[in-house]
């Protein structure tokens, strides 16, 4: 209902300022962007550190702990890794034989920079990035929601350089920081107004009127071939202005109310659960009042260190990144397994929730209007291939689930790199054949509506997807 | 018998010697004398160009009596109702170039004509008689100028457009007095048809560009304008002397004597020396702490101890989390040379890093260009570098208040040097060093106060408000303002004062204002209310403003902009003299760095991936501009393009060209032997470089390159569904590439487009793809001999200049107004000015094809003038 208060005001915004606008930017508005009263398309991405467990076929642990699915396409298995997920097999998507193929031979510990953006990060030296997945989508939904997206990581800002602590970078490849505080994400979305932003934005307002007068005194004076190409400059500004209303709309827009009684807004991340549990809520209910529909998360920073090693204290395990190095002890495999598995039974509770919640507008659940990917930039020890992916939702977009799609050539049952301890593995040659997961990205990236055939220097979506 | 065979042999052997001797005696000095005695443009008058405002009118009986006839008879049976080669029928052809439709048709008729294309060498039954092509190319030549002066009263193009990226960059530099790159976040510009950057259809504006040039403008004027008391600087002095005693004094230093014969184990890294007492001690890296009470910009006395750095080695100073987030980083090095061998040659560079964690780092060159190291150690010279630490990546945990992920920042200095060791090597000796941050020259900085005037009026902010605006719009706008003008941004002010705690801050916003106006954004041009008599002329202002984005790729300075306000500038010694005087300021370098960059399609460097050592393709990259400017500074012709007895090098790249003795980074001019085989832009590394595909020379890159940007006559595009050349095929495979290209050449869809691009290509084929000269490939000896479309044979580069100076220079030198006159009106030509650019060629030609006489001819002439 919420959403209606929006369209209506939307309209009567459009009437206000009708007057003064210019017809191609109406044209391109309608054109090239949803309408209000669409369902919501939604994206959101999770990115756990430090990969998964890949244990030889040799090794007794494989049978219960590799992270893979045994089988073909429809028939596939699930391992205990991620057997939480049964109950939503029609739901998800397991992927596997896919990489950004720019860092194959670079240490898994510098690639999480890389996960969504697909750049050549690499692993020493001058460092660029590129803009990532979500933030593409975001240019265009951001549009209609007064959050353009929310960037949330357990160690919060943007870590250093091949050492990222947010999911998000901006078209200048420049990290988006993220947030890592319960409340202050609540607050963000569902307390904050801000005097300040009303004043600049007044300010703005003046500046854009009086740049206005000024282009239509000089147009006077040019030839009409001229002001033809000064007609440019002024639609520029008008298109400025439209934003900036669209600002204040939302500054005059009633923040959408929410119960907290049932938020732990405190909570932080050595009570894992809790922590843990509360920013998978506040994603939902950002969705759910239509705040943004675009969201990112990472679950701490590669190579340990800081909150996200205490997520594992949820099942009883010391500091995550350890239990990568120690698979090779008692009980190694089995470890890393149940610490993947926990944050797979998390995810799947998150699925699940959108699942459960009648989507707004009454175009199926919200999980059929959302893709939540869950995903690490490493499989196997620091090995930066092959990257264990798993899709839920988004049947309205076009995505078909209880799948298990595996890609590539000459790695069919998830074996290379397997059971490796020692940096000789990233290092190594690669030996099998895997697709760009920038095709999964324009894949996505059409079916959220974004008109495009490629992303970050790679062409072409992934067929059966 | 065979005595008489041998004989013949010898003979013959002897006459194809003295042949090829006789064609050699031609050096390509001399081809460019006889070549330009063949120049049609020598013999034009002024009166044979239509001057502007006469009616011409179509000399259609010149054609019917004797152009029409000699066309039936020499081009009829392939381009006539038998043949239509080319899809060309020239008895359709309308003959009245003024209104008829098909000037496009005939333009290309006069150049195949006047290039001696056409008919082709091996139709003799077709040929034309020199005086019946003479009689044709003027015929044509005078109708093509006429219909351009009819047409160009239509005028299809404006020169009215938006500022590049970095002219937009300069603007804003010049004017704000900021002197590092403030327009990064803009995007990059599309490149026209003819290369350039600059042209006005394809400079367009959108919302996010606008709110860029918005937001760029706004943190431009945040660094020139400060506010409040003087900022504290954080600030490190690293002595030498004291690093020393702390080094020395440590429980188990391992110090060492100069003159102990194990010296030379610790000669080729850095340590720390006495040159005193020969007491040395190992130090590559430092950690230094801020010192509240320093004070920078001191001079002491040098100290016996220095740090000893030897080429490629660096010092890592350790300057733990306390640098500023905003400001420049001043770094001040006291250093000196340990010898003073010429040819060898030391400099210093600037690196930033951090190590957060494992794998979690980065290392960038954070100074712009390497300084070099001239003083010797008895005397050391200060060598300073301003960094501004708000641009470059800086350690993002560096304010943590735990100390993991590892919080500190590291400044390495390096030496880079072509020292090689030996007894005596040439290293940096420094003894002390400064870091202070943020640093000011004076407070308030001139930025600051070139904006906010000192004046009597500063306690009126209204008074004092119109004042600096007034000042401020002029430069902005590059021209005078009134004070409506003025008003306007006032109102702005007084609206947003209150919102404000001092009048600084609110005028910041103000003047951020005046940055995203479409004056300043946009070269203007005013339908003049003032100058009725000549009404498609620019004003003076805007001329000042011309010349200055031409020149300068920025604003008019004061003098300039004053010139035009008097109305001086038009007065031709004044105009002159300004041109010598913009052509002699250091923006002009600009100008040869964006010109030649667009004009030759450096960009296309960037795309290659196979020159792997850096001071190599950065070493290309500059060869051309050092070239363009040579020949600019000192007047030379532009045959010199084509070839010259001289190249432009600096160590690296004397070193890929196999010139010897040149030592050091910076570019110079040498002379070189036919033998090295280079001369020219041609022969540039760079151009053969980037029309390479990786492994190989890629002559068809390189012959539409030709093509395109030096000889003006760009091929036209692929057609579609072309066949590619098929690499699974064996046959195909086995063949040479030449011969690939010959096959590929002879499908049908190919050949015409193919036989006039391919053969200028494979006369470059003894380059190979890093643009080393070869002379052989795979074993096989390099067969760079090709045939032009009109039969005539290029030997390999050297004749490929032989023919280019002998039988084109009216071409190259039109080809060469064209892009120059394209460049500084920053808009397309048309055939409308086809009058125009052959009026400047003429005059071009008729000086003598001077470079710098050519940029003067081209501001002064009626083109550059109009609207």
């Amino acid at each position: 209902m919420n959403h209606k208060s929006v369209q209506v005001s939307r309209r009567t915004f459009l009437r206000g300022s009708g007057v003064a606008l210019a017809l191609p930017w109406f044209e391109s508005f309608a054109a090239g962007s949803p309408s209000a009263d669409e369902t919501p398309k939604r994206f959101v991405s999770i990115y756990h550190p430090d990969g998964v467990g890949l244990p030889l076929k040799s090794d007794p642990a494989w049978k219960d702990w590799s992270w893979f699915p045994r089988g073909g396409e429809k028939d596939f298995e699930l391992t205990k890794v991620l057997d939480v997920l049964e109950p939503l097999r029609g739901d998800i998507t397991v992927y596997s034989g896919l990489s950004h193929p720019a860092v194959r031979k670079v240490h898994g510990h510098s690639n999480a920079d890389q996960y969504l953006t697909g750049a050549a990060t690499g692993g020493h030296g001058p460092y660029q990035n590129s803009i990532s997945l979500d933030q593409v989508y975001a240019e265009r939904a951001g549009d209609f929601t007064r959050h353009s997206s929310l960037v949330m990581s357990t160690n919060g800002g943007i870590g250093g350089p091949r050492g990222a602590q947010t999911q998000s970078f901006n078209r200048e490849g420049r990290p988006i920081p993220a947030m890592n505080k319960p409340k202050q994400i609540f607050d963000m979305l569902f307390v904050t107004s801000s005097k300040n932003a009303a004043a600049r934005l007044a300010r703005s307002k003046s500046a854009l009127d009086l740049l206005i007068a000024n282009t239509r005194s000089l147009e006077r004076h040019l030839s009409g071939h001229d002001q033809e190409t000064l007609k440019q400059y002024l639609d520029a500004v008008r298109d400025t202005e439209v934003k900036l209303s669209k600002a204040q709309k939302w500054i005059d827009t009633p923040i959408p109310k929410v119960d907290t009684q049932h938020l732990h807004l405190e909570a932080e991340p050595k009570e894992a659960r809790l922590y843990f549990q509360t920013m998978y809520e506040l994603i939902y209910l950002a969705f759910l009042s239509d705040s943004t529909r675009v969201a990112t998360f990472q679950l701490g920073r590669e190579n340990g260190e800081g909150p996200h090693d205490l997520l594992s204290k949820a099942v009883g395990l010391g500091g995550a990144h350890g239990l990568t190095h120690a698979v090779k002890q008692p009980k190694g495999w089995k470890n890393l397994g149940t610490y993947n598995r926990y944050q797979a039974e998390e995810f799947g509770r998150f699925a699940q929730r959108l699942k459960e919640t009648p989507e707004p507008t009454g175009k199926g659940n919200m999980l059929d209007n959302t893709f939540a990917m869950h995903g690490s930039a490493s499989s196997s020890f620091h090995l930066s291939r092959n990257y264990p992916i798993i899709s839920a939702g988004g049947k309205n977009l076009g995505f078909t689930n209880g799948r298990y799609l595996k890609f590539g050539n000459g790695n069919e049952d998830n074996q290379a790199g397997a059971g490796i301890v020692s940096d000789a593995g990233w290092r190594g040659k690669i030996e099998a054949e895997e697709l760009p997961l920038a095709r999964l990205f324009v894949t996505i990236l059409q079916r959220l509506g974004v008109e495009t055939e490629s992303f970050a220097g790679s062409t072409g979506t992934l067929s059966r997807v | 018998m065979n005595t008489l065979k041998i004989t013949i042999l010898l003979v013959l052997g002897c006459g194809i010697a003295i042949l090829a001797a006789d064609h050699q005696a031609v050096s390509l000095e001399k081809a460019k004398e006889l070549g330009r005695m063949k120049s049609r443009f020598l013999k034009v008058t002024e009166a044979d160009v239509p001057a502007t405002g006469a009616i011409p009118k179509a000399n259609l009986a010149h054609f019917q009596e004797a152009v029409g006839p000699v066309l039936k008879r020499s081009c009829l049976a392939c381009h006539g109702p038998e043949k239509s080669e080319g899809r060309l029928r020239v008895d359709k052809l309308n003959p009245d170039l003024l209104i008829g439709p098909d000037v496009e048709r005939w333009r290309e008729v006069y150049n195949v004509l006047s290039n001696s294309e056409m008919p082709p060498e091996d139709e003799p039954d077709y040929a034309l008689a020199d005086a019946d092509r003479g009689g044709i190319v003027d015929w044509l030549s005078s109708e093509l100028n006429k219909a351009s002066v009819i047409r160009r009263n239509k005028k299809e193009h404006s020169s009215f457009r938006r500022l590049t990226k970095y002219e937009y960059n300069f603007a804003l530099q010049d004017l704000l007095g900021l002197t590092y790159a403030l327009a990064n976040k803009l995007p990059p510009e599309t490149a026209s048809e003819d290369g350039f950057k600059n042209s006005s259809e394809l400079l367009q504006m959108s919302a996010m560009q606008f709110e860029t040039y918005r937001e760029i403008g706004r943190k431009a004027l945040k660094r020139a304008i400060v506010s409040g008391e003087r900022p504290k600087a954080v600030t490190y002095i690293i002595s030498m002397q004291k690093e020393m005693d702390g080094a020395a004094s440590a429980k188990n230093a391992k110090t060492f004597d100069k003159n102990d014969k194990s010296y030379r184990n610790n000669r080729n890294r850095q340590h720390l020396l006495n040159r005193e007492t020969g007491k040395g001690i190992q130090f590559s890296s430092g950690k230094s702490m801020p010192q509240p009470e320093a004070v920078v910009g001191q001079t002491p006395a040098v100290s016996p101890v220095v740090l000893v750095l030897p080429g490629s080695n660096e010092l890592k100073l350790n300057l733990d989390r306390f640098l500023p987030d905003e400001g420049i980083m001043r770094v001040r090095i006291r250093a000196g040379r340990s010898t003073m061998n010429p040819d060898e040659y030391a400099s210093l560079r600037l690196v930033f890093s951090a190590h957060t964690s494992n794998n979690a780092n980065f290392s960038q060159v954070i100074s712009e260009r390497d300084i070099p190291v001239t003083a010797s150690a008895e005397a050391p010279q200060f060598i300073h570098f301003d960094i501004p630490l708000g641009d470059i990546q800086r350690n993002p945990f560096r304010k943590l208040t735990t100390t993991f992920p590892r919080r500190d920042e590291f400044l390495h200095i390096r030496n880079v040097s072509n020292a090689t060791g030996g007894k005596e090597p040439l290293q940096v000796l420094i003894d002390s060093i400064e870091i202070s941050a943020p640093f000011f020259e004076q407070w308030p900085p001139k930025t600051h106060t070139d904006i906010f005037i000192a004046n009597d009026n500063k306690s009126d902010e209204e008074i004092y408000g119109r004042e600096l605006l007034t000042r401020f719009l002029r430069r902005v706008w590059r021209r005078p303002v009134t004070s409506k003008d003025v008003g306007q941004f006032m109102a702005l002010f007084a609206e947003y004062r209150p919102g404000f705690s001092n009048f600084e801050d609110a005028m910041l916003e103000v003047l951020a204002t005046a940055l995203a106006t479409p004056e300043f954004l946009y070269l203007t041009q005013r339908v003049a209310a003032n100058t009725p008599e000549t009404p498609g002329t620019i004003s003076d202002l805007e001329l000042a403003s011309r010349l200055s984005i031409f020149l300068w790729s920025s604003i008019p300075d004061d003098e300039l902009l004053e010139l035009a306000e008097q109305g001086k500038l038009r007065e031709p010694k004044v105009l002159t003299a300004q041109v010598e005087r913009m052509l002699s300021d250091p923006r002009s370098r600009r100008f040869s760095r964006n010109f030649v960059q667009q004009w030759l399609g450096m960009d296309g460097l960037e795309s290659v991936t196979h020159i792997t050592d850096n001071s190599l393709r950065e070493a290309m990259q500059e060869e051309p501009i050092a070239f363009f400017d040579e020949v600019l500074n000192h007047n030379l012709g532009i045959m010199n393009f084509i070839h010259s007895d001289f190249a432009l090098v600096n160590e690296r790249l004397a070193a890929h060209y196999g010139i010897p003795g040149v030592y050091g980074p910076h570019f110079r001019k040498v002379s070189i032997e036919p033998q090295t085989n280079r001369g020219g832009l041609l022969t540039g590394a760079a151009v053969l470089a980037m029309n390479s595909d990786g492994k190989d020379s890629h002559p068809l890159k390189r012959g539409v390159w030709m093509l395109e940007r030096i000889l003006h006559d760009p091929p036209p595009p692929p057609p579609p569904n072309v066949p590619e050349v098929d690499l699974t095929d064996p046959q195909i495979l086995k063949m040479t590439l030449k011969e690939r290209i010959a096959d590929h050449r002879n499908k049908p869809a190919c050949i015409s487009c193919h036989s006039r691009i391919d053969p200028w290509g494979i006369a470059f084929e003894n380059y190979d793809a890093l643009g080393a000269y070869r002379t052989q490939i795979k074993n096989k000896p390099v067969d760079a001999t090709s045939k032009l479309f009109n039969k005539q044979t290029l030997a390999g580069m050297d004749g490929l200049k032989r023919h280019l100076l002998t039988d084109r220079q009216d071409q190259l030198a039109r080809a060469m107004v064209h892009k120059l006159t394209a460049y500084a009106l920053g808009r397309p030509l048309s055939f409308g000015d086809h009058a125009d650019i052959d009026r400047l060629t003429a005059q071009f030609r008729q000086r003598g094809d001077h470079l710098g006489d050519l940029v003067h001819l081209v501001i002064g002439s009626n083109i550059f003038n109009s609207k």
